[in-house]
């Protein structure tokens, strides 16, 4: 069997999807033809200092979860932060393509991706073939991504997968200074001292965060259907105030955290499916 | 008792910067030099090394490229023989006149990075790079444009221009040029031709010489040729890919301190050169390549050159066939359209030449600044631009609004644009390329299907 590998490197942790690259042409072994493109593997492994090690030890274990050896793999495809050297010859996709490729593949209908990551957030506007046609991106400030989420429940001294649940029991929401997670951190701090109820706080600091995400969205312009992809995705304080700030539904694959990984595994797939058939 | 000049001097408000010592000055001055000259050689070695086969007719303008070098030293010889250097900071500033009153136009934005920082010293960091690095470049006395100018002409287009107009006034002599935000009213082609003749009273008293038509005819002639040049450049990059963006772009930012005959011999000579790689079918890339046209703020050599590179070098590759810049194309687009050589038809011409051509977003009109969208759909058109980047340096208000309604006429034809902001400062290299590249994946995937 052969699969092809997609990573993606994030500014905390480096993800990989292992896909099946089997198709009519492989006949030593009798693998079903329908798994072709199918999930072997996936693994996320902090990236630390080391990324190129992170990297290493994210293929050793996804190629240890899906039984093959490094000879099986077909081609690898990297997106996220890209690094001077790789271990492995790698082809590189911008995050935007990957997000788009997989949010498709989850949702064929969607036509607005949007990412939200541990510093970074993003969002890219497609057409009915899914193609991009343009994207936003917030790089410059951590406060409209995951760190401010972290850093305010470290304020708040709570556990950040607690913040999402309690932020639900919340009837209002305080106001915080959302322009920059210093801020937004010692606004948090004046709120606690002030005994303000901390599920209040945190909707606040969700409401804050969603307030400038539906922003950069805007740019684009709100095309249902939209999804939300990256880790915080998974956080369902941070989904309920968005979708109250956009007034529409949103969208969560399965593994939100697994889509830069899964985008460059498939734009690999589909690159060596050209490569074997021979242009006419 | 003081003289009225004198008094005028010691007026508080006129030194605005800090004083900074004699000491502070020459350390800046040297360090920012001598590392602003490495930069220089760098960037020019890096267009030889990317490309091998670069036209051999850039030899010239990498020379020039040097804003320290030989140019300075010419610039220093005629001042030595009594020519006025009349800087400028903004392309509203009459050449002709200048030229015809037999003095040497320079213009003196900064391009320094470095500078900015200095510039944070006198305004706070919201307000344009352009201009702080212009005030911090003015503080350390980098410039050798701006230290050699006898005058300097503000246009006083936007807020930024306006302030550091009284800012440099404190150290310069100044000529105030403003101009109205609307072109399409009587009155305000009226009002821009009173400026125009000021400028030129100003220049007659400054040089003592007189301009008549004997003396300006030649001067626009002169410019008319650059420009001819100019368009005949931009219209090789228009269907054959035999020169880069940036290399391009190099050519037309000399032609802001260069002797505009010299230039216009040069950039024909270069595309003499040109037009035979063209016979020889010599490409500089695939035909496929992604074709970029960059609008937005001014980029100024030397050091805020990071965009062209990040479109032409990074992975996958764009080549820049076309801008939108005043540091740019804006700058020649235009010849000086004269029906008779009477001083009036004359002087009319050139007022016109800067006012209604100009599409720099300080104008408006009733409905917006149409010329720069027709000019965009025009260029778009003609050049086979598939994809726009809107280049918004950090503070430049204008251009930041503007984006809006740009983006919606582009929209509308189906052209993708991007809005890329950034500031004077080699620590977003990696966002912006990041951004960029994305981008031209975008546009090679759409030009797949
Ligand atoms: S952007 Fe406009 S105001 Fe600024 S220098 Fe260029 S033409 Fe002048
Ligand atoms: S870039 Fe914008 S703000 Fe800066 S000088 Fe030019 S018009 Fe003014």
């Amino acid at each position: 069997m052969t699969a092809t590998v997609g990573f993606d490197i994030g500014t905390q942790n480096t993800k990989i999807i292992l896909l099946n690259n089997n198709n009519n042409n492989d006949d030593d072994d009798n693998d079903n033809v329908d798994n072709y493109g199918k999930v072997l593997a996936h693994a996320q492994i902090f990236s630390g200092f080391d990324p190129a090690q992170a990297l290493k030890d994210a293929v050793a274990q996804a190629l240890k979860t899906a039984n093959l050896s490094q000879t099986d793999i077909t081609s690898f495809t990297a997106t996220g932060s890209t690094l001077e050297t790789y271990p492995y010859p790698v082809t590189n996709v911008s995050i935007m393509s990957a997000i788009t490729k997989a949010g498709t593949h989850w949702f064929p209908n969607a036509k607005t991706i949007i990412e939200v990551g541990a510093e970074e957030a993003r969002a890219v506007k497609c057409d009915e073939r899914g193609v991009m046609i343009d994207f936003v991106v917030n790089e410059r400030c951590a406060a409209g991504a995951g760190a401010f989420i972290e850093a305010m429940a470290r304020a708040l001294e709570i556990k950040i997968q607690d913040m999402g649940p309690l932020a639900l029991t919340a009837e209002r929401a305080s106001s915080i200074n959302a322009a920059c997670v210093i801020f937004g951190e010692s606004d948090v701090v004046s709120l606690i001292h002030k005994q303000e109820p901390k599920s209040e706080i945190a909707r606040a600091v969700y409401d804050a965060m969603a307030d400038r995400i539906s922003a950069m969205v805007h740019r684009i312009g709100v095309n249902p259907q939209i999804v939300i992809v990256g880790g915080v995705a998974k956080d369902v304080g941070f989904l309920t105030s968005l979708k109250r700030k956009l007034g529409v539904d949103v969208l969560t694959p399965e593994f939100p955290e697994y889509a830069g990984a899964l985008g460059a595994a498939l734009i690999g797939l589909s690159k060596n499916k050209t490569k074997e058939r021979p242009k006419i | 008792m003081k003289n009225n000049t004198q008094q005028e001097k010691d007026h508080p408000s006129k030194k605005i910067m800090p004083e900074t010592t004699l000491k502070e000055i020459k350390e800046l001055n040297t360090t920012i030099k001598t590392t602003s000259e490495q930069i220089i050689t760098q960037t020019i070695s890096h267009l030889k090394k990317i490309n091998p086969n670069r036209p051999q007719e850039m030899e010239y303008f990498d020379e020039l490229a040097n804003m320290f070098g030989k140019r300075t030293q010419e610039l220093e010889q005629y001042k030595a023989e009594g020519k006025k250097i009349v800087g400028y900071n903004c392309i509203f500033a009459p050449l002709e006149l200048i030229i015809a009153a037999g003095a040497v136009p320079v213009r003196i934005n900064s391009g320094w990075y470095d500078t900015s920082k200095l510039g944070d010293r006198v305004v706070p960091v919201e307000v344009c790079s352009i201009i702080r690095s212009t005030i911090g470049a003015k503080m350390i006395e980098l410039s050798p444009f701006l230290e050699l100018s006898d005058v300097l002409i503000t246009v006083l287009t936007c807020d930024g221009m306006t302030k550091l107009s009284e800012i440099l006034g404190g150290y310069k002599k100044v000529w105030h040029l403003s101009n109205p935000r609307i072109k399409d009213s009587d009155q305000a082609l009226k009002f821009w031709n009173e400026e125009i003749k000021q400028i030129k009273n100003n220049l007659e008293k400054l040089t003592g010489n007189k301009i008549t038509t004997k003396t300006l005819k030649p001067a626009i002639l002169k410019t008319q040729k650059a420009t001819k040049a100019f368009r005949r450049l931009q219209n090789i990059r228009k269907d054959n890919a035999v020169i880069s963006g940036q290399d391009a772009l190099l050519v037309t930012q000399t032609f802001m301190w260069d002797d505009i005959e010299r230039w216009t011999e040069k950039t024909n000579i270069l595309c003499d050169e040109l037009d035979r790689r063209i016979q020889a079918k010599e490409w500089i890339c695939p035909p496929d390549t992604p074709r970029v046209m960059v609008t937005g703020t001014p980029m100024f050599w030397p050091d805020n050159w990071k965009l062209p590179s990040l479109i032409e070098e990074g992975t996958p590759k764009g080549i820049l066939v076309a801008d939108e810049l005043c540091s740019s194309e804006r700058l020649l687009y235009d010849p000086v359209g004269i029906d008779e050589w009477t001083m009036t038809d004359m002087l009319n011409a050139i007022g016109e030449r800067y006012l209604m051509a100009c599409t720099c977003p300080c104008f408006t009109s009733k409905d917006g600044n149409e010329d720069r969208i027709n000019w965009l759909l025009t260029k778009i058109k003609d050049h086979k631009i598939q994809g726009v980047i809107y280049y918004v340096t950090r503070g430049c208000m204008l251009y930041a609004m503007e984006y809006t309604t740009v983006k919606r006429a582009l929209d509308k034809i189906n052209i993708p644009v991007y809005y890329l902001d950034t500031d004077y400062t080699r620590e977003d290299t990696g966002q912006l390329k990041t951004r960029v590249e994305a981008f031209l994946e975008m546009l090679n995937t759409q030009i797949d299907l």
